[in-house]
């Protein structure tokens, strides 16, 4: 029998394999990708306790985070394509002019 | 099936929605405005302001909710509205020559502010963590644009890269902490969490999500150890938003900060108020020591900036009335107070050639004495010297704190203070006691600039001079 | 009715694992465009979870926003920058054992109120009006976050396009 406990372990682990990535990884397209594995783990959260909480609320959530998610991916990925126009490398550890 | 008619009452999200209007007003605008009259768009989004903080003032004490009790009109968000619409004017005023200085005069550059500006006072008068969440989003995703602006720039659009990703980072984190909370008492609305908490107890879940709606917002007021990316990205930023974003985000971001634990999570104190007085004293502590080493005015006042959101969260971990006003009379005088810095350091800065190293201050009193006053004044306000507001703030929140038992976060947080002296005193050295450097010949400061800054002197001196009216507003700030 | 709840597990666990395995290779893999479609293929899991959870608006939303609009966008970024991203040198920084032992320590949190808490859940039914009730919540329980989404996507495109045209 299928409890939401599965529904919420399968989203802990993808919003883990997410958060590592995230903090592992210096491509910034790359760590971007990872942070839209977290919000799918978030968003799959709100989907099951919406389920068992019989409280479509949850699932209005997620439409009003996929929005949030999409405006994020236009953003981000036009500042990642001015910096690579501007100078042709997108590490993170690479670019690094700002420390001190 | 029947559709209920919506709960609409326009007038409790009004300061927000003139902004909005503003900020497509402008943006419409940019489209009819030749390129040598962009500053009208400046004094437009300001008009818009000053329309948005007197809408803030006529709806003081209505304490009125609406949208399904999405949204709450009471005296501690419109403190925090007026604060940041104050703000926002504040950094408009200085952005109009800079802008124009580094060819970056677009009108945009004022929508995506204002845009920003509405994401603020959604978040500050939130009352349903999904509303916060989206306010966080709107007053985030412009500020990421803002801050990698100069395109020209690697260094900007370094800093905008890096503010992105780990705003969105945090950004999850936040979300999940909304999931995990939304599963434990089903619903994200503030007032039912904290019904659903008075009726029984908080479950482990509760606890991590609670702890992850802690680390959303510590990334967002930058308290360590989610402090990193704070002086890259303001050193890298224009100057002007750099000055923005570290006052505004600030009150909007601890307005939502104390609503969520205050008011939702009392029922929790025990646990998070432990966890958030190690992170005050680990915020105040490194911020300080860090700011100590720095060689960069604007990396000196990141780490600054820093301390100083540690110095607030003395007030949440205080959790009482006192705590609450003097937290809002701190957001109003750091206000006032960094973004005086900030106009001095633009004000001293050579057209597009900015003097951003301490030792490019020397001699600076002798070329241009009142700005190093207004600096000097600024940077001992920041520091808590009276008779500034600074002096005002700090002595409030730690006040409050030995009110209610944590005295030893007060002396820590004075020892603290005066740690700080010492570096902010060095640009005062620098300036007073230094032979001049080269090149401060025909510098003239911008008279938006100067207007800026003797707005903010003022405001620094009345506020600690003559505190009394802006505490007892912040008093009235109260939510109960 | 025995068979179609032991359906339901069983393609749970094909769903999870796929979501899992298109994660795991996201977030591992050295080439951009292969992490791409492992990011495709963990929100096409997700997505069958969501028929799994009776949720089918959101499935087939999941599918076009997630996989048809926001992938595609990263996909047409990846091909932008190409031939610079993919250098010769490690894809991992230098601080991943400390950050895989964050992510150790945050999943162990995260395993351990996953399986110890005690749902007090009410049995799920199937809603026969699901996709009526949405739009109706949208615009009128959840009309301000609806349009402060709209405002979202306006500050967003202006954004976008301000920072990255030629």
């Amino acid at each position: 029998m299928l409890t939401v406990n599965h529904f919420i372990l399968l989203s802990a682990i993808l919003f883990c394999l997410g958060a590592v990535g995230v903090l592992i990884r210096r491509n910034p397209l790359v760590m971007f990708m990872s942070i839209e594995l977290m919000l799918n783990a978030a968003n799959l959260a709100f989907v099951a306790f919406s389920r068992y909480l019989n409280n479509l609320d949850g699932q209005i959530f997620v439409f009003l985070i996929l929005t949030v998610a999409a405006a994020e991916v236009a953003v981000g990925l036009a500042i990642i394509v001015a910096m690579f126009r501007a100078r042709e490398n997108v590490d993170v550890d690479e670019v690094n002019e700002l420390k001190g | 099936m029947p559709i209920l008619v919506p709960d609409i009452n326009l007038r409790i999200i009004a300061p927000a929605l003139i902004v909005t209007v503003t900020a497509i007003v402008v943006l419409l605008g940019e489209l009819v405005t030749p390129a040598e009259r962009k500053r009208w768009l400046g004094y437009l989004s300001i008009a818009g302001l000053v329309v948005a903080a007197f809408a803030a003032f006529s709806l003081w004490g209505a304490n009125a909710s609406g949208f399904s009790g999405m949204v709450v009109a009471d005296n501690f968000g419109l403190f925090l509205t007026l604060t940041i619409a104050l703000s926002a004017a504040l950094s408009i005023l200085l952005s109009i020559p800079f802008i124009h200085a580094h060819e970056i005069d677009q009108g945009e550059y004022y929508v995506l502010l204002l845009a920003s500006v509405a994401g603020m006072i959604v978040m500050a008068t939130a009352t349903d963590l999904i509303v916060i969440f989206l306010g966080l989003e709107l007053l985030s995703l412009p500020l990421y644009i803002l801050a990698a602006f100069q395109r020209e720039d690697t260094r900007s659009l370094e800093a905008g890269i890096k503010y992105f990703l780990l705003g969105a980072f945090s950004s999850a984190f936040f979300l999940y902490g909304i999931a995990l909370v939304f599963g434990a008492t089903g619903t994200t609305n503030l007032a039912k969490i904290a019904a659903s908490l008075a009726q029984s107890a908080g479950s482990p879940m509760l606890s991590i999500g609670v702890g992850l709606l802690m680390v959303g917002f510590a990334f967002k007021v930058a308290l360590v150890p989610f402090h990193w990316w704070t002086p890259d990205v303001y050193d890298g930023a224009p100057t002007t938003v750099t000055a923005f974003m570290s006052v505004a985000v600030k009150a909007a971001a601890f307005g939502a900060f104390f609503r969520t634990f205050q008011f939702a999570l009392p029922a929790l104190a025990l646990d998070w108020r432990a966890v958030a007085a190690v992170l005050a004293v680990l915020t105040m502590t490194l911020g300080n020591v860090a700011a100590l080493l720095q060689s960069n005015v604007k990396r000196m006042l990141a780490y600054s900036s820093i301390a100083h959101a540690g110095y607030i969260l003395i007030a949440l971990v205080a959790m009482s009335a006192n705590g609450l006003s003097s937290a809002l009379f701190y957001l109003l005088a750091y206000t006032v107070t960094n973004l005086g810095a900030f106009g001095a350091v633009i004000a001293l800065s050579d057209g597009a050639r900015e003097r951003l190293e301490i030792k490019d201050f020397a001699g600076a009193a002798r070329e241009h004495p009142l700005v190093a006053l207004a600096l000097t004044i600024c940077l001992l306000s920041l520091a808590g010297f009276p008779p500034f507001a600074g002096f005002v703030g700090k002595f409030l929140i730690f006040g409050a704190a030995v009110e209610t038992g944590w005295a030893w976060l007060a002396v820590i947080g004075v020892l603290n203070s005066l740690v700080s002296v010492y570096f902010y005193l060095r640009p005062v050295v620098q300036m007073y006691m230094s032979e001049p450097a080269e090149g401060w010949s025909g510098i003239r400061v911008a008279p938006l600039v100067a207007l800026a800054l003797l707005i903010a002197v003022i405001s620094v001196i009345a506020l600690g001079v003559f505190p009394a009216p802006a505490i007892a507003l912040a008093a009235g700030g109260l939510i109960r | 009715m025995l068979t179609s709840q032991f359906l339901t597990y069983v393609a749970f666990f094909v769903l999870s694992a796929i979501a899992l395995i298109g994660a795991f290779l996201a977030v591992t893999l050295r080439n951009l465009v292969r992490a791409a479609l492992g990011l495709i293929l963990s929100f096409m899991g997700v997505a069958g979870i969501y028929f799994v959870l009776e949720a089918e608006f959101v499935a087939i939303v999941q599918v076009i926003i997630y996989i048809g609009a926001i992938s595609v966008l990263i996909l047409f970024a990846i091909m932008l920058t190409r031939g610079l991203m993919t250098s010769a040198a490690s894809t991992q920084n230098s601080q991943w054992i400390g950050a895989a032992f964050v992510g150790m320590l945050m999943f162990a949190v995260l395993f351990f109120v996953a399986i110890t808490t005690n749902w007090p859940l009410a049995q799920p039914h199937t809603i026969s009006d699901l996709i009526p009730r949405l739009g109706a919540d949208l615009v009128t329980t959840y009309l301000l976050p609806f349009e402060a989404v709209s405002l979202l996507l306006l500050a967003a495109l202006i954004g976008a396009i301000v920072i990255a045209r030629e």
